[in-house]
């Protein structure tokens, strides 16, 4: 009787995860039907906002989630006031609510229905908030075309299979080395083999969190080993092959052969601000959030430069990384769906992305912005822009985390015996089938 | 059994024409029988249940074998911006409706036979001329006679709502898919029947969970054992240290290790972890006093290392967090030990004293015995407690990276117990159909303690064995 229970509760499945299928080719059928669309439309944008402007009647109530610096919560204050002002005839009650975009998403997905109208998100969050269903796509623009005005990074970033679902906001959320250079020239932050010398002979530190998966990229894509997400979720990744140019052995014991150095710190953020203050770390691996930090600890020797290079196999390669963005996104389930795009439009034009950019120091994904000359002498983010031309979008799966840092760890300590095996594991971990069901 | 059935069929067999009747309209009976009050009562509560089950859930209840077949699909208008949503089905809400309608159609049946039987009842004390009560002296019955029923309808609905309905819903949530790529209300979730626990005691080289499991669990046992009973000792050998006579300051001890209670836990905790971190203020001190050094030179500590791995390798992740556990815990044991130490009979020690026993014997002969049969049920409660004790593991663990890799592929770390695994993989991982398979597990460990626990330690012949 109790196999024939669970004989049925499987055909049920079954039967369920059919029609499941078929919904969602009938949804990618919409989506091309929707593209097609939103061509037309834009010619038509005016009418629209001047259509909505007459459907809405009474206040309109949105949401708008984005970090809890003091920074982003005053500029983001003043750009929703401008935007109120810029529809007179409209009651608006915008809610500016603190959110740290870093974990936006489990915030959004916890409960999609109730979350921000308007959100700022990282953008490896993108994937998955695509997924769950939760952003709204940007099927057609009003004030501005966000496709042209943002580099051409940031939008395909945004965008999956061809269809952009955020608006670029910012794109300096990758990595690169602040240096202090009271201690260190160009030249010596050009190699890790000088930077660790120059700082061995100091008595000073260097520091980055190499067990940290995000970090731990940046070494394997520099040799030209690949890792990036399927269209399922799962991973492609080949840190373990032998018949490449550079091994993934080879890569594995110089990251070991780095992190043995005296000078070398496997640390976090918070501890590298720390030891940057207290003098005893002179360069840090490490990214925009810091830039306040280090130019405190350093001062008059605050300086940025892209990753170094390292030693592979007797030859120099240059540290890959990964390119970081900041998104705004659209709550598919608002209640007030063009209000809430004509916000999120507002806050990433031109103008607010470089008022952005010159309150949070961060660097914008818009051409112009990015170009004024207020924010392009900032040495951090011409660091960053160094960077960029080796720096990968981000396109991960969940499963590389775990697997990644547990691999990180091992290499940072060193206590492993034979360096193929544990790739293999790793690289099985990192690429294990999404099981569906 | 038997009897609840027969007094059923007797009912409407000998029942007449009003109580057969209320078969029907539920409130008729009474009446029929002069209750007219709670007969309007049962005639509501029937309308109630039918407009409830019809408007609300019974949409629900059909949809419980699929949990939903119509997903989510919308259109945006971009002439006018507003936005149409088809009339999708989500999972989460029909399991949950389905769930709670069951139930009250389970609730609605047995009100409704013993609503035939009171009627039937009713009717009977009609027949043999008895007083029918009036609906004020109903009232006036549930504040006097029957006051245990008016106490404990309260909790009861209580237990119900926030325990039993939870549990149902977390048990069926075992049975489906709903994980990551099956998140409501954009997709729909469905039965998966067992497949979520072969998963979870299946080990190959990627799904990790039968490997992982045991290791947490075991893990999960030794750190409950060792957390209650070296907080426990810890406990009464404090207290019996600040009660001894040659101690001075007896109430500034005491006050002092109250204080530790007064800070809130997880600030002592995080402030802890800080200090033990790889970098942190005692780290920094041993490599300056060279004990660092020593430790790798004795091979405690692998050279790979500038730090002592406090809190960020198995095995000394493990004893560190008993260690600071008891920091935290034994000033709580402390106190509650104190109150049963003075609570001791001073004739049997004083007699133990004059037939020539010493301290030691009179610790373990009298103290710890009269200790065990008072606190026997809360140690068991803190067990179970230390099973699910989240705060201490999560807070002082945040910055634990396994290398591990079986560990990694399931989301798991060597530190994690099955609580804050569970954890992991609902909050960052979206996997709530592990989770709840976890959480059942989790669940009948509790249960089994508990039940095993208590049925020996307060069974009614431990009292006369103590004395």
């Amino acid at each position: 009787m109790k196999k024939k229970m669970i004989a049925v509760l499987l055909v049920a499945g079954m039967v369920a995860s059919l029609t499941v299928g078929c919904g969602n080719t009938q949804e990618a059928a919409n989506d091309t039907q929707k593209t097609d669309d939103s061509h037309a439309a834009e010619t038509k944008s005016d009418d629209a906002v001047a259509n909505l402007i007459a459907g809405t009647d009474g206040p309109v109530e949105l949401t708008l989630w984005c970090a809890e610096t003091e920074q982003y919560q005053t500029v983001m204050k003043q750009l929703v006031d401008e935007f109120e002002q810029q529809y007179p005839d409209v009651e608006f009650d915008i809610t500016i609510g603190a959110e740290s975009e870093a974990n936006c998403k489990d915030d959004v997905l916890v409960d999609v229905e109730n979350a921000a109208d308007v959100f700022v998100f990282a953008d490896d969050q993108l994937l998955d908030l695509v997924n769950a269903g939760a952003l709204q796509s940007v099927d057609a623009t009003f004030t501005y075309d966000p496709t042209t005005a943002n580099s051409k990074e940031a939008v395909d970033a945004a965008s999956v299979n061809g269809k952009m679902y955020a608006y670029p906001l910012t794109a300096s959320n990758g990595y690169f080395l602040f240096y202090n250079s009271d201690y260190l020239t160009e030249e010596d932050v050009s190699s890790w083999d000088n930077l660790l010398a120059a700082a061995e002979k100091q008595g000073k530190t260097v520091g980055m969190e190499v067990s940290g998966a995000w970090y731990l990229y940046g070494f394997f894509s520099g040799a030209d080993l690949e890792m990036y997400r399927n269209d399922d979720g799962s991973n492609t990744c080949n840190w373990n092959a032998t018949d490449t140019k550079y091994t993934g052995a080879d890569v594995a014991t110089a990251v070991t052969e780095i992190c043995k150095s005296k000078a070398m710190v496997d640390c976090v953020n918070e501890d590298a601000q720390a030891f940057a203050l207290n003098g005893e770390m002179i360069a840090d691996v490490n990214g925009t959030w810091a830039t306040s930090g280090f130019k405190e600890a350093y001062g008059d020797g605050y300086a940025a430069a892209k990753l170094p290079t390292f030693t592979v196999d007797g030859e120099q390669v240059q540290m890959g990384s990964f390119a970081g963005y900041k998104f705004v996104g659209v709550n598919s389930y608002s209640k007030d769906t063009g209000w809430a795009m004509l916000l999120a439009e507002y806050i990433t034009n031109e103008q607010s992305q470089k008022a952005i950019g010159v309150a949070t120091g961060e660097g914008p994904s818009n051409i112009n912005a990015a170009a004024s000359e207020e924010i392009a002498a900032a040495p951090a983010l011409a660091a960053l822009s160094e960077q960029s031309q080796y720096a990968d979008l981000q396109r991960v799966g969940n499963n590389y985390w775990d697997p990644a840092a547990a691999l990180g760890e091992s290499l940072v300590s060193g206590d492993y015996t034979d360096v193929q095996k544990l790739l293999d594991e790793a690289v099985e971990g990192i690429t294990q089938p999404i099981t569906a069901e | 059994m038997k009897k609840y059935w027969k007094d059923f069929f007797t009912a409407i067999k000998c029942g007449d024409i009003w109580t057969r009747f209320s078969l029907l309209v539920m409130g008729v009976g009474y009446w029929g029988h002069g209750q007219v009050v709670k007969g309007i009562l049962m005639c509501l509560i029937e309308l109630g249940f039918f407009f409830f089950t019809g408007k609300v859930s019974w949409q629900y209840i059909t949809k419980l074998n699929t949990l939903g077949t119509v997903q989510r699909e919308e259109v945006l208008d971009l002439t006018t911006l507003t936005k149409t949503v088809n009339d999708y089905d989500n999972s989460l809400l029909i399991l949950l409706f389905g769930i709670i309608g069951i139930l009250t159609i389970a609730a609605f049946v047995l009100l409704y036979i013993s609503n035939l039987k009171a009627v039937y009842r009713l009717q009977m004390m009609k027949e043999n001329g008895e007083h029918i009560p009036r609906f004020t002296e109903d009232c006036q019955e549930l504040v006097n006679g029957k006051f245990h029923v008016t106490l404990l309808t309260l909790p009861g609905l209580g237990v119900l709502l926030v325990n039993i309905i939870p549990i149902i819903f977390m048990i069926c949530i075992a049975f489906t898919n709903y994980d990551l790529n099956h998140q409501p209300p954009t997709y729909l979730f469905t039965w998966v029947g067992l497949n979520n626990f072969k998963q979870l005691f299946t080990t190959t080289t990627t799904v990790t969970f039968g490997y992982v499991f045991v290791r947490v669990l075991v893990w999960t046992l030794v750190w409950a054992l060792l957390a209650t009973f070296t907080t426990y000792f810890g406990g009464i050998l404090l207290a019996k240290l600040i009660n001894d006579r040659t101690v001075r300051c007896k109430k500034l001890w005491r006050t002092l290790f109250v204080i530790t209670i007064a800070i809130p836990q997880f600030v002592t905790l995080l402030l802890v972890g800080k200090m033990f971190g790889d970098y942190g203020i005692v780290n920094g001190i041993c490599s300056r006093i060279g004990l660092t050094q020593f430790l790798q030179n004795i091979g405690l500590v692998s050279h790979g290392l500038s730090y002592i791995p406090f809190l960020s390798k198995p095995g000394w992740a493990h004893v560190m967090i008993v260690m600071i556990n008891i920091w935290v815990g034994v000033p709580f044991q402390m106190l509650s030990a104190t109150g049963i130490l003075m609570n001791i009979p001073n004739d049997q020690l004083e007699s133990a004293k004059i037939d020539g026993a010493n301290e030691r014997q009179i610790f373990w002969k009298i103290t710890m015995p009269y200790m065990l049969f008072v606190t026997g049920p809360s140690l068991i409660t803190a067990i179970i407690g230390n099973i699910n004790n989240f705060n201490v593991i999560y807070l002082l663990t945040s910055d634990y990276v396994t290398s591990n890799m079986n560990f990694a592929n399931s989301n798991a770390r060597e530190v994690d117990l099955l609580v804050t695994w569970l954890f992991t993989l609902t909050n960052d991982y979206s996997n709530y159909k592990m989770a709840s398979v976890i959480g059942i597990c989790v669940f009948i460990i509790c249960a089994v303690l508990t039940l095993v626990g208590f049925t020996r330690m307060i069974a009614g012949n431990r009292e006369e064995e103590f004395q």
